[in-house]
C-alpha cells in the first residue's frame, strides 16, 4: 500500500512518461470558467476579457445597439505557469455591480493528472483554488449583502475538480465538480452552493474552435429563486502566443464565484450578451 | 499519509542539497591512448597554435560548461547561475556530437542520414562536438543576419559564443567563468585521433613526428586537415517561388517523417520550445497544407528558410536552417509527408 501510494506520488510529481495528450483545451479558460490546462513552466499571460451588455430583453435591443453601448464586466489578468502543470494568477475585475463591483481575483490550479494511452489514464485532472474579495464601498444599508458588517463579508472561494478527457484530435469533453462559498449572502441565499460544470470543445482546424460551458447550480427549491445557471457558448481562435475567444452568454460576471451564484439572466427573454477574451501569452 | 508525504518530502531536499554541496575538485585529465586530441597531435607535428587554445581541459570546469551548455544554468561557488537565456538552451539549436560518418562533409544527406542513424536530432546549427577545433564560425551568409558582430566572432570561438549568448539565444554575454567553463567543455569534446581511422604509414608518421622533416610533417598536418571541417559554410536561401515548389511531387515520405520528428519536433512537441505545438496528427498536418502556396510563417517554404525574428515581447524565434542543414530536396521530402499526414 505504502509503495503504491509512494509510487502515485513520484507519477503526480513528475509524472511525464508515455505521450501525455494535450491541448484538450486550448487555453487555460473554456469560456468564462477554468479547463483544465496550465500555462507552461515560466509562461506570462495577460488576458483582456469583456463582456457587454444584452442583446435584446429589457436592457437591450437597438437602443443600446445590442448591448455595445454597455459593459456588464470586464478583467484584466496576469497569470503564470510556476512550473508545467502548476499555475497562479492574479485579476481586477470592475464587476457587474448584482451584487459586487470592484474585484479583485486570485487562483492557483495544478494539473496532477495527464491523460496517456500508454499509461493507461483516460483523463486530464487538476485542481483549482480560487477567491475573489470586493473592495467596493459598503453600503450604508444593514440589509444589503453590499453592507460588508465584517472585512470578511468581502471574500468569497470556489473550489474545482477538472476532470477532462479529448476523444481524438478534435473533440474534448469536461466535467467539473465545483464548490463555491461566500462568506456574506442574502437571506434567501445559502453560504456554500455546489455545482457542476461542462465543457465542450470541437476544434475545427489548428487554429478554430467551437465550445459550450454549462454550470448547473443545486440548491434547494424556494432558495435563489431569481437565479439562472450559466451557459455560454463560443468561438476561439489561436495563433502562436494569442488566444481570441468570442463568447455569447447569459452570465453578466467573472470568476467562478461571481458567475456561477449570481446569473440573473435568461436566454429566453433575449438576456444573453456577446463577449470577447484575448490573452497574450509572452 | 501524512508520514509518507514528510519522508518524501524530506528526501527530495536532501536530494537537492547533496547535489548543491557535491563538486568535482578541479583536476587535468590524463590523456589516454586513442583519446589523444587532435590539437596536441597538429602541435607536435608543427602546426599553429589555435588562437583560442587552452591545452588541456580542467574536469570540474568542463563539467560546469556541460549544464551550462545543457540546462542554460549551473551551481557555481554554491550558488544557482542565472540562465543565460530564458527562452533557449544551447542543445535546441546544436547536437553535442558527431554528425557526421564523414567528418570532411558537410552535405545535409550526409548529415541526416547520420542523424537517423544515430537518433540525433536535425537541427539548425552545426554540432559542438569538434568545435574546439573550428577555426571559423558565423560564416557565410550570417552576416547577413548579424552583421558587424559576426566580424568579431568569425576568427575567434570566444567571441562567437558571446554573440550566441546574447543575440542568437536571445539571452545575455556570459560571465568570464561561464565562458572559461564552455571552452574546457569544448576542449574536452574536440577531435581525437580515434575520430579518424589512420592507415598503418599514417600511424608511422604520427609515431616519428619528432624524427621527421618539417615537410613531411607539414604535409601530413595538411592531409589530416582535409579530414575534418575547420568550418561549416551557411548559405541562405529565399523561399521556393509559389509556381516552382514541387508540392512533394516525387518526394521521399519516409525521409520526410524522419525530418518532422528530428527536426520540426525536437521543439515543437508538447511546446517545448515554442507556444506553437506540433504533433503527428492531422489537424498539424492541414494547417501546413492549407498554407503550402503562401508566403507567411505557417508556409513550410517560408518559415524553413526564414525562420522568425526575436521581437519585443516575444524574444523567442525560430532559426532558419541554412541550404546546408536542410537541402530543398529535404525540404521537399518533409511537404510529401505532410502531404500525405493531410490525407491529400
Amino acid at each position: 500500500m505504502r509503495k503504491a501510494l509512494l509510487t502515485l506520488l513520484v507519477i503526480l510529481t513528475f509524472g511525464a512518461f508515455g505521450q501525455d495528450v494535450e491541448g484538450t483545451f486550448i487555453g487555460t479558460r473554456i469560456l468564462n470558467g477554468h479547463s483544465v490546462e496550465t500555462l507552461k513552466k515560466g509562461a506570462l499571460e495577460f488576458k483582456i476579457m469583456h463582456r457587454f451588455g444584452d442583446i435584446a430583453g429589457p436592457d437591450g435591443g437597438v437602443q443600446q445597439f445590442f448591448g455595445f453601448d454597455n459593459a456588464a464586466d470586464i478583467r484584466f489578468a496576469f497569470e503564470y505557469g510556476i512550473t508545467d502543470k502548476i499555475m497562479v494568477g492574479i485579476g481586477r475585475s470592475k464587476g457587474t455591480g448584482a451584487p459586487y463591483r470592484s474585484l479583485v481575483d486570485g487562483f492557483i490550479k495544478y494539473r496532477f493528472l495527464t491523460q496517456n494511452k500508454e499509461r493507461g489514464i483516460p483523463f486530464t485532472m487538476a485542481l483549482l483554488g480560487a477567491s475573489t474579495i470586493t473592495y467596493m464601498k459598503a453600503s450604508d444599508d444593514s440589509t444589503s449583502v453590499q453592507s460588508f458588517p465584517k472585512f470578511a463579508h468581502r471574500l468569497a472561494y470556489v473550489t474545482q475538480l477538472h476532470i477532462a478527457r479529448k476523444f481524438g484530435e478534435r473533440v474534448s469533453i469536461a466535467l467539473i465538480p465545483t464548490y463555491v462559498h461566500r462568506n456574506f449572502v442574502a437571506q434567501n441565499d445559502v453560504n456554500g452552493l455546489f455545482a457542476l460544470g461542462g465543457g465542450f470543445n470541437f476544434t475545427f482546424t489548428k487554429e478554430m474552435g467551437m465550445l459550450f460551458e454549462y454550470y448547473h447550480v443545486f440548491s434547494e427549491p424556494g432558495l435563489r429563486p431569481d437565479n439562472f445557471n450559466s451557459l455560454s457558448a463560443g468561438f476561439e481562435y489561436t495563433t502562436n502566443g494569442h488566444n481570441f475567444k468570442i463568447v455569447w452568454t447569459n452570465a453578466r460576471g467573472f470568476n467562478e464565484t461571481q458567475f456561477i451564484p449570481y446569473t440573473y439572466s435568461d436566454w429566453t427573454l433575449g438576456q444573453f450578451r456577446l463577449g470577447f477574451s484575448i490573452s497574450r501569452t509572452f | 499519509m501524512i508520514k509518507i508525504l514528510l519522508l518524501f518530502f524530506i528526501g527530495l531536499v536532501s536530494t537537492f542539497i547533496l547535489i548543491s554541496f557535491s563538486s568535482d575538485e578541479g583536476k587535468l585529465e590524463p590523456h589516454v591512448p586513442g583519446e589523444f586530441s587532435l590539437e596536441a597531435l597538429l602541435m607536435q607535428l608543427g602546426d599553429e597554435e589555435l588562437n583560442h587554445s587552452i591545452g588541456t581541459y580542467d574536469s570540474a570546469k568542463a563539467k560546469l560548461g556541460e549544464e551550462l551548455i545543457i540546462n542554460g544554468r549551473t551551481v557555481y561557488e554554491g550558488k544557482l547561475s542565472k540562465k543565460i537565456s530564458k527562452h533557449f538552451v544551447c542543445t535546441d539549436c546544436h547536437n553535442l556530437t558527431r554528425e557526421f560518418e564523414n567528418l570532411a562533409s558537410e552535405s545535409p544527406k550526409d548529415r541526416l542520414e547520420y542523424a537517423k542513424k544515430n537518433n540525433l536530432n536535425y537541427l539548425q546549427g552545426s554540432t559542438f562536438y569538434g568545435i574546439y577545433n573550428r577555426t571559423s564560425f558565423f560564416n557565410g551568409d550570417y552576416l547577413k543576419k548579424y552583421g558587424e558582430m559576426t566580424l568579431n566572432a568569425r576568427d575567434t570561438l570566444e567571441n562567437a559564443i558571446q554573440l550566441c549568448s546574447k543575440y542568437c539565444s536571445s539571452g545575455r554575454y556570459l560571465k568570464d567563468w561561464e565562458l572559461e567553463a564552455m571552452m574546457h567543455y569544448f576542449k574536452k569534446n574536440d577531435l581525437k585521433m580515434s575520430d579518424f581511422d589512420f592507415s598503418d604509414a599514417d600511424l608511422e608518421i604520427i609515431r616519428d613526428a619528432g624524427s621527421n622533416t618539417e615537410k613531411e610533417n607539414a604535409e601530413f598536418a595538411k592531409k589530416l586537415k582535409s579530414k575534418y571541417r575547420q568550418s561549416y559554410s551557411a548559405t541562405f536561401l529565399k523561399p521556393i517561388q509559389r509556381d516552382d515548389r514541387k508540392y512533394g511531387e516525387g518526394g521521399d515520405v519516409q525521409n520526410g517523417e524522419a525530418i518532422y520528428e528530428i527536426s520540426c519536433l525536437s521543439c515543437h512537441a508538447y511546446k517545448r520550445v515554442t507556444y506553437l505545438s506540433l504533433d503527428k496528427g492531422k489537424l498539424s498536418a492541414d494547417m501546413f497544407w492549407r498554407n503550402i502556396r503562401n508566403y507567411s510563417d505557417k508556409s513550410l517554404y517560408q518559415i524553413v528558410r526564414y525562420g522568425t525574428h526575436s521581437k519585443f515581447g516575444r524574444r523567442q524565434y525560430m532559426p532558419l536552417f541554412t541550404k546546408e542543414k536542410m537541402s530543398d530536396e529535404q525540404l521537399n521530402d518533409l511537404v510529401a509527408y505532410i502531404k500525405q499526414l493531410a490525407g491529400k
